[in-house]
């Protein structure tokens, strides 16, 4: 009787562990693309109100630049912009031009970007999730550099923010 | 009973600051360039004084090349979507012949009279629109390679200027048709286009509407611009309002003779004193009451040209 006591204890304290472990491994992933490190570029012409674009991540773990990758593409689309370059790309402002715009509507992004947040409405990965061979970079001993080709959805995203007033449309005062 | 004499007054104060709180909308139209139309032998050409002139045939360029129309509709479709739609360059040319038509046709039922129409009448008719978006394409081939060289510029019909652009070669092809690289050319291009046309709309909204002020005179008026009134040449005083009436006091005498001046980069404000949208005409038009009105006295008649160019000649209607 005690011995399946005991059992279930070990079990149960497994379980437990299994899931903070996951939860720590989340937050990790998130801690080490928290300051927006990361290299946005055109990858080509998209369909109509979408950008197709390579977002290079860097983190210590691979999985964790991968998983952010999406995350930063929206970011990069929103604040960054890309310039132009090869496969008939043009350079592109991005929908936010004033940085402080950031800090002034942080709550709305501090949601819209969390975990599972809203920004997945926006973006789906162009190449089914696979990192090309020669977008896996060790840029250091523990670091690494990933690049991740994704679809952004530009024009639902500015429609996104102008009606959350973040920006103001074309027609706006007319 | 209370309750509903509220809610009109609610109601009331809702629509007037709706209509209060918008701009006049300018009209924005795709227009293929002279370029474009030249290279592509879409033109008229008639003798000017013994020199050859050749000037665009918008219509045959829209009957015979698809194209053009391809791009137009693409541009007209994503400027829709982002609120714009824009005035079709075409049906604007096919309304302008009907209504020609109908105007030569047409009689009073009591007089049998015709349409009253002068030859400045005669001459604004014409397809026109406030932000002419100038379309030119060229292709570029290396043997089998093919790319597109695309130029959109953003022109305000009445101060000349290039208010909005984007431009550039797309990626070559060896395979892809020109209706497809036309189409990539639009799809990268667009977003900058309405970029520069959002920055130039921004500024507007802080730094007033720019516009061009004429001032003339009737050949038979006895007064000119070096008249003196409490010893003030009227020019001045016209510049002084001017002064007094722009957004930050900003306009530019470009020319001023005895018989003319000519103010450029006049930036009014969006509204007047009523909160009504203002536009070239109405400021000008109250420029006219002040002249009209003592100590000047000056009768004069206000003639517009489109939201951004107005003039006044002064002497009498």
């Amino acid at each position: 009787m005690k011995r399946s006591y005991l059992f279930i204890s070990i079990l149960l304290m497994l379980f437990a562990n299994f899931g903070a472990q996951a939860q720590w491994k989340k937050e990790k992933a998130l801690e080490d693309t928290k300051i927006w490190r990361y290299d946005i570029e055109c990858e080509g012409i998209a369909k109509q109100g979408a950008k197709l674009v390579k977002v290079w991540s860097y983190s210590k773990n691979p999985k964790h630049a991968i998983a952010s990758s999406m995350r930063n593409a929206v970011h990069g689309v929103i604040f960054k912009g890309y310039a132009g370059g090869g496969q008939g790309c043009t350079s592109f402002q991005p929908l936010v031009n004033d940085p402080s715009v950031e800090e002034k509507y942080k709550e709305f992004f501090d949601e819209f970007f969390a975990e599972g947040g809203e920004y997945l409405k926006y973006v789906s990965a162009a190449t089914d999730g696979s990192i090309g061979p020669g977008d896996r970079l060790k840029v250091s001993k523990r670091e690494y550099k990933i690049g991740a080709v994704v679809t952004v959805m530009s024009d639902q995203l500015r429609k996104r923010l102008e009606k959350e007033n973040i920006i103001k449309s074309l027609t706006s005062g007319f | 009973m209370k309750q509903p004499k509220l809610i009109l007054c609610l109601l009331a104060i809702f629509s007037i600051t709706i209509s209060f709180g918008q701009a006049k909308k300018p009209t924005l139209m795709v227009v293929p360039s002279d370029a474009w139309c030249v290279q592509n032998g879409y033109t008229l050409t008639f003798d000017d004084q013994g020199s050859t002139k050749k000037i665009p045939d918008y219509k045959r360029a829209f009957q015979e090349n698809t194209e053009v129309l391809q791009v137009i509709s693409q541009i007209n479709g994503m400027m829709a979507d982002r609120g714009f739609p824009l005035k079709n360059m075409e049906s604007a040319i096919k309304t302008l012949e009907s209504n020609s038509a109908e105007d030569n046709l047409r009689q009073s039922k009591e007089s049998g009279s015709g349409i009253s129409e002068s030859p400045i009448d005669e001459l604004k008719k014409a397809a026109k629109a406030d932000i002419i978006i100038q379309l030119t394409w060229t292709i570029n081939k290396t043997g089998p390679k093919k790319s597109i060289n695309f130029n959109l510029q953003g022109l305000d019909s009445y101060t000349d200027k290039q208010i909005a652009t984007a431009t550039g070669t797309g990626a070559p092809s060896f395979s892809a048709e020109t209706p497809v690289l036309l189409s990539e050319a639009v799809l990268s291009h667009m977003d900058n286009f309405t970029a520069s046309l959002q920055s130039h709309f921004d500024d507007m909204f802080e730094n007033g509407r720019e516009i061009i002020v004429r001032i003339q005179k009737w050949d038979d008026w006895d007064g000119d611009l070096e008249t003196e009134y409490g010893g003030e040449e009227l020019g001045v005083v016209i510049e002084d309002w001017l002064q007094a009436n722009t957004v930050k006091g900003r306009f530019n005498t470009t020319d001023m003779t005895e018989n003319m001046a000519l103010f450029e980069q006049v930036r009014i404000p969006l509204y007047n004193d009523k909160g009504n949208a203002l536009d070239a005409n109405r400021y000008v038009k109250e420029l006219g009451k002040f002249l009209s009105s003592a100590p000047y006295n000056i009768p004069n008649k206000p003639v517009m040209k489109g939201l951004g160019r107005a003039t006044i000649i002064l002497g009498h209607k």
